[in-house]
Formats: structure tokens, C-alpha cells, sequence
């Protein structure tokens, strides 16, 4: 209720700006023409909507004012208030009074329009010419005033992203004075880093913030979509919204837009049933999907949950078999959620029927590529009969990422958390060579174990997993998970958590990227990302 | 369970912060907003493309007034039902309204309860 609200204000001001400027305009265009008709009719027609609109949302101040002006052009339009030199200037004095009113609704402290001012407006309407001493005394206050620009400024996102980048520069430089700082142990420069690093800091969650929109300006335009591709599949859809107020990151926001379109027309045209056969299955005529986000922590969670007829776990199985993914065997083997993911497969499409709003041949990949690009994660959830929910994990800032860092041999690697699952020691004894690779059973799960050094030493076709090559009786693993699937990493040493800033790598082509990127850290050296959805993917197909 | 054939509006109001809190009760209250005008000319012409059940009307438009925009609408369509939207002061219209067709008025500025009763009426009639 309270995002609606919210809403409302925003159009509010925004649209009552808008009238302040027209008005503006108008009014100094009326005093060169003043018996423009058309000027004044105008003038008439946005008070009137100022007034209405104010007395709807509350702002009965507002609404006072506008009235009154209304009242006095009215009367100007019918020839019963001339347009003089005397009342020009109280009508200005009010309609920069209202622009004021307007551009402070949000503001801390309320404003009170002038008395003198009000009394004025009050004078001209009630046509009572004897009282033209008290009309002056406003004149000086209000043409004394400074000229005020709007409290809001639009800003092109590439400006934005230009900022982002510079604050990442900052920080990596920021990271290193700190570290040079703490080497050479002179309590000045201590002093200085410390209060660099405050700021920055500040900096870096400032443009963070500045970036931010609600992801109700994406969700608000679903009830609209939705209703359009209902009608086109003849069905009724009830969509329930939730979560508009939750913040992210604009460009990530942009990025997964069309991926969230893609995923609601499956669900309606996929995934809801026709009426007929949802009453035939005891459920309501009408579709439910649900839409909502949540914050968890520095991620945002987005859901779109539908009540339709649910994927079919053995039909999927089937289509793994046919289009050649696996092996009926190995697919007997797959657990439901791990069959789910082969949705997010290339050329994996469950779709029979094309319709006119989608089986337009872009799949789940295509999504799931887009969440992968911003560090996001997806998932899915189904029940035959029953309903599908797609999960979307997103990070809420681009430029910072949340990494585990790690070491091998001399090295140093970061792994974004978005893709850390646990870590843990394991006993060497555990791990068994199945072909060329490693694997360990964790809670009842096999899951292959990637030995990094040998990964780092070799080329990933001629990488091969062997005890032998194991050192020690414990090996330090990573759990990554990637599309529900899981992948362990043996490292040498584990370090700490630490917020990076990913800087893109200009590589040789012609190699499968195991790295997403490479950042700074405060010693000056240099640490690969680990690409954790491309290992994942190889080791999977390999396996 | 009988579905019921949602009854299509289409919203005629010069200001936007008007149509959406409009659109927003039409649509809680289950009816189907077929379209947006916020001046006569788009809103003829969307009564004639669009074919509503109601058009809510504004009577204050930047280009017609209201009233030549409910004649046009009841030239092209005397079965599009017309209820007049108008603020406080404005009740003179309705008896000129009335006579060119107008089955309800609602004044602005309009409670959720107001406007539902307004259109419930109209379609009384059927």
C-alpha cells in the first residue's frame, strides 16, 4: 500500500512541476497578449488540474492556492478582473508561491504560504478596490526572492557509469596507499590513509546510491504487459506485485528486463492453463503469478512465481536424453533440481506450440547469459500440476563484488560469493579419481573437485585430476555452485572476504576464460576472478 | 465458477496523476482499462478504435471542452456509456451533460467508494 502511495507522490510532483513551468510561461506570455484566450484558457485548465490533483493527494495548501488563482483568472476570462499591472504581480507572486509549495511536499520543514500574499489573492477575488495599499506590500517580498531551480536533476547513466568507474579506480589506488602506508609505519601517513580510506568509502556507497532506482519502475509496468499477453492468449491472468520499494543498481535493472518480460510470457503462455482445464484441476479460472522482490543482505532477490501446470520433471529428462546432453544413465543419476537446470541449456527448449507472444526461438539461455553477465544467479523451482518459480539473485551494485580470496603457489584468486557455496577441510583419503577427474561425496552428493594448481599449471584439456599430485593430509575446498550444480576447488590457502572491484582482462582468444577478470588488491598485487560460471560449465560437460 | 465478461474503460482526463489513481480503482475493482486519453482528440479517436463499455470524462481538456467530446463520442457510439469526471463548482455541466447522454457524474476530487458506485450505476442499466 504504502509503495502506491509513493507513487502517487512522485506523479504528483512531477506533473504539478510540470503545470509550474506551463503556468509560468503562460503568465508572462499573457502579460504581452492579455487577451489571449487561448493562454488564458490554458492557464484556467492547469490550475484547475493543480487543484484537483492537490485536493486528491492531500495537499489542501496547495490546493487553497490554486484555487484562488483559479478563481482569478476565471474571473479574468469573464471580463469581471482586468488584468492591471496590480493584480499581474499577485497572480505571479501566487503562482511562484505554488512552485515553491510544490518543490518543497518532501521537504523537512512545511512551507506556509504568506499571509499578505493569500489576503492579496483574497483582495482581487472579492473585486474590493479599496484596500490597494496592503497589494504592494507583497510585491517587495516576493521580487526580492532568488531564482530557484528545481531540487531534482535528471542525469544521463552514462555520466553515472563514468563516476562508477573513477570511484573503482580510486578505491584500487585507495587500497594500495593504505598498504604502502602500514609498510613504511610513519603515523602521518597512517593518519592520512585512514581518513582517505573513510572517505572514499563514502564516495564508493555515494554513487552506489545515486544509481539506485526502485525496481518498481520496472514491476509497474508488468500489470499493463501482462494484461496485453493475456488477452492474446485468451486468459485471465491475476498478477499481485510486491516489493516496489526495493532498490538496485539502474543498469543492472535495465540488463535483466527483458529477461524478466521473457520469463512472464512463458508463464503465461507456458506455464498458465486455459480456464477450462485449470477448472477441470480445482483451480480458480484466473492465473495467479506473483512477482516480488526482497533484499537479502547486499543481494536482490527477485521471484516470479506462477500457479500453472508446472514443468514436467520426466519430460525434461526425456528432452536431456534426445537432444543428446547425457546419457539415459547418467540422466536416471540427475536429481530434480539438477535435471531443472538443463532448461538454462542452449538449444534446450521444452516449448511444442509457437505462439504469438513467445517460442520465439530466444531461450532460457538467453536469460540465463544475462543474469550470468552481472554476477547474478537463477534458479528455478517446479511442480507438476502444481507451478514454476523462477528465482533471480542479483547483485544490488555492478562496479563492487563480494569475492573470497585465495591462494595457489604464489598466487592470489578471487571468487565472487555471489557463486561461494561453503568451504571446507577435507581429508585427502576422501577424494577418488573417477576417469581423469577428482570427485568426494558430500552429504550424500558426488561432486567433482577441481585441484587448482594442476588446473593453473596445465591447459584445461590436458588438466588432469590425480591423488598423486595432492599434498598434505587436509585439502582446503572451495564450493562453488552454478546453475544448482556444484564444483569443488582445491586451493592452497584460504585468505578473507573482501569487497573487489572487477576490472575486465584483455585476453588471447581461442582458450575456454576461466577468469572473469582481475582486480588490485591493497599490496599492489595483481588477483585473477575466477570465471565461476565457465569452470563450472567445463568440468559439468566434462564430468 | 461463470467468468464474467470485464466491462472496458477507457479513461479521458488531462492529468496524468488523475488517470493513474483512476486506472489504479478500475483496475482493483476488476474492470479492464482499455485506454488512456488526455485530450479530446485522442480520446474520440480511441472511442472509436477501442469501443469501450464507459468512458470516464474529464470536462476540462486542453484542446475540446468535455462537452463536445461527449457529443462526438455519442454521434459515433450512442451505446458508449459517459460518466462526466468534474471538480467542485463544475455541477452546472452535468445538467448540459445529461441532456447530450452523460448517465453519472463523479467529482474530483473522487473517493474509490464514489467512483465504483458512479460506474456500478451506469451499468445498472443494462
Amino acid at each position: 500500500m504504502k509503495s502506491r502511495e509513493q507513487e502517487y507522490k512522485e506523479i504528483f510532483v512531477a506533473e504539478a512541476l510540470e503545470y509550474y513551468d506551463a503556468l509560468s510561461r503562460h503568465i508572462s506570455e499573457l502579460e504581452k497578449t492579455p487577451e489571449d484566450e487561448q493562454i488564458l484558457a490554458e492557464i484556467f485548465r492547469l490550475l484547475h488540474n493543480l487543484k484537483a490533483n492537490a485536493k486528491a493527494i492531500g495537499y489542501l495548501v496547495i490546493a487553497d492556492v490554486s484555487h484562488k488563482l483559479e478563481t482569478a483568472f476565471g474571473m479574468i476570462r469573464n471580463k469581471e478582473l482586468s488584468f492591471s499591472d496590480e493584480v499581474v504581480t499577485v497572480l505571479f507572486d501566487g503562482i511562484d508561491m505554488l512552485g515553491e509549495l510544490i518543490s518543497n511536499v518532501d521537504g523537512a520543514k512545511e512551507i506556509e504560504p504568506s499571509p499578505a500574499l493569500l489576503r492579496n489573492l483574497d483582495i482581487i477575488i472579492n473585486t474590493q478596490t479599496d484596500n490597494n495599499t496592503e497589494l504592494n506590500k507583497v510585491q517587495k517580498y516576493y521580487t526580492s526572492k532568488n531564482l530557484s531551480l528545481s531540487d531534482l536533476i535528471y542525469i544521463q547513466i552514462k555520466k553515472l557509469d563514468h563516476l562508477l568507474n573513477l570511484v573503482g579506480e580510486l578505491i584500487i589506488d585507495r587500497d594500495r596507499i593504505v598498504s604502502i602506508s602500514k609498510e613504511l609505519d610513519n603515523d602521518d601517513l597512517k593518519n592520512v590513509s585512514a581518513h582517505l580510506y573513510r572517505i572514499t568509502e563514502e564516495l564508493q556507497y555515494s554513487v552506489m546510491d545515486a544509481r539506485l532506482v526502485n525496481v518498481g519502475s520496472l514491476f509497474n509496468k508488468f500489470p499493463r504487459i501482462v494484461r496485453d499477453i493475456a488477452v492474446a492468449e485468451k486468459k485471465e491472468i491475476n498478477l499481485e506485485i510486491s516489493g516496489q520499494d526495493i532498490q538496485i543498481d539502474r543498469n543492472i535493472l535495465q540488463i535483466i528486463t527483458d529477461s524478466l518480460l521473457h520469463l512472464m510470457r512463458n508463464a503465461i503462455s507456458h506455464g498458465i492453463e486455459k480456464a477450462d482445464v485449470r477448472k477441470k484441476n480445482k483451480k480458480t479460472p484466473q492465473g495467479n503469478i506473483e512477482l516480488s522482490a526482497q533484499n537479502d543482505r547486499d543481494t536482490v532477490i527477485l521471484r516470479l512465481k506462477d500457479d500453472g501446470k508446472g514443468i514436467d520433471q520426466q519430460e525434461v529428462r526425456k528432452a536431456i536424453v534426445q537432444k543428446g546432453f547425457l546419457n539415459a544413465d547418467a540422466v536416471s543419476d540427475l536429481r530434480d533440481t539438477e535435471v531443472l537446470s538443463f532448461l538454462f541449456e542452449p538449444g534446450f527448449s521444452l516449448a511444442k506450440e509457437v505462439t504469438e507472444v513467445s517460442g520465439r526461438g530466444v531461450g532460457l539461455d538467453v536469460v540465463k547469459n544475462a543474469i550470468d553477465s552481472i554476477g547474478g544467479r537463477i534458479k528455478v523451482d517446479s511442480k507438476k500440476g502444481v507451478g514454476t518459480t523462477f528465482t533471480l539473485y542479483l547483485p544490488t551494485s555492478i562496479a563492487v563484488k563480494g569475492a573470497l580470496l585465495c591462494q595457489v603457489e604464489e598466487n592470489f584468486y578471487a571468487i565472487p560469493l555471489m557463486h561461494t557455496d561453503s568451504v571446507l577441510s577435507l581429508p585427502t583419503e576422501k577424494l577418488h579419481e573417477v576417469g581423469n577427474l577428482l570427485v568426494t561425496d558430500i552429504k550424500g552428493e558426488t561432486i567433482t573437485v577441481v585441484h587448482m594448481r594442476e588446473l593453473f599449471n596445465n591447459d584445461l584439456d590436458t588438466y588432469n585430476g590425480t591423488k598423486t599430485a595432492l599434498e598434505g593430509d587436509v585439502q582446503n575446498i572451495i564450493i562453488v555452485t552454478y546453475n544448482n550444480r556444484k564444483l569443488g576447488l582445491i586451493v592452497d590457502k584460504l585468505l578473507r572476504q573482501q569487497d573487489i572491484v572487477i576490472k575486465s582482462l584483455s585476453r588471447p582468444v581461442n582458450t575456454i576464460d576461466i577468469y572473469a577478470g582481475v582486480t588490485l588488491l591493497g599490496s599492489g598485487k595483481v588477483c585473477l576472478v575466477l570465471d565461476v560460471a565457465a569452470i563450472t560449465r567445463y568440468f559439468i560437460a566434462r564430468r | 465458477m461463470e467468468i464474467t465478461e470485464k466491462k472496458r474503460i477507457l479513461i479521458v482526463d488531462d492529468s496524468f496523476y488523475m488517470r493513474t489513481m483512476l486506472k489504479n480503482m478500475l483496475l482493483d475493482a476488476g474492470y479492464d482499462v482499455v485506454g488512456e486519453a488526455p485530450d479530446g482528440k485522442t480520446a474520440l479517436q480511441m472511442a472509436k478504435e477501442k469501443i469501450p463499455d464507459l468512458v470516464t470524462l474529464d470536462v476540462i481538456l486542453p484542446d475540446n471542452t468535455g462537452l463536445d467530446v461527449l457529443k462526438g463520442i455519442k454521434q459515433d457510439n450512442p451505446d458508449i456509456k459517459v460518466v462526466i469526471v468534474s471538480a467542485v463548482g463544475q455541477e452546472v455541466i452535468m445538467n448540459e451533460a445529461s441532456e447530450y447522454g452523460a448517465l453519472n457524474y463523479i467529482i474530483k476530487p473522487f473517493s474509490e467508494d464514489k467512483v465504483l458506485e458512479a460506474l456500478n450505476q451506469a451499468f445498472k442499466e443494462d
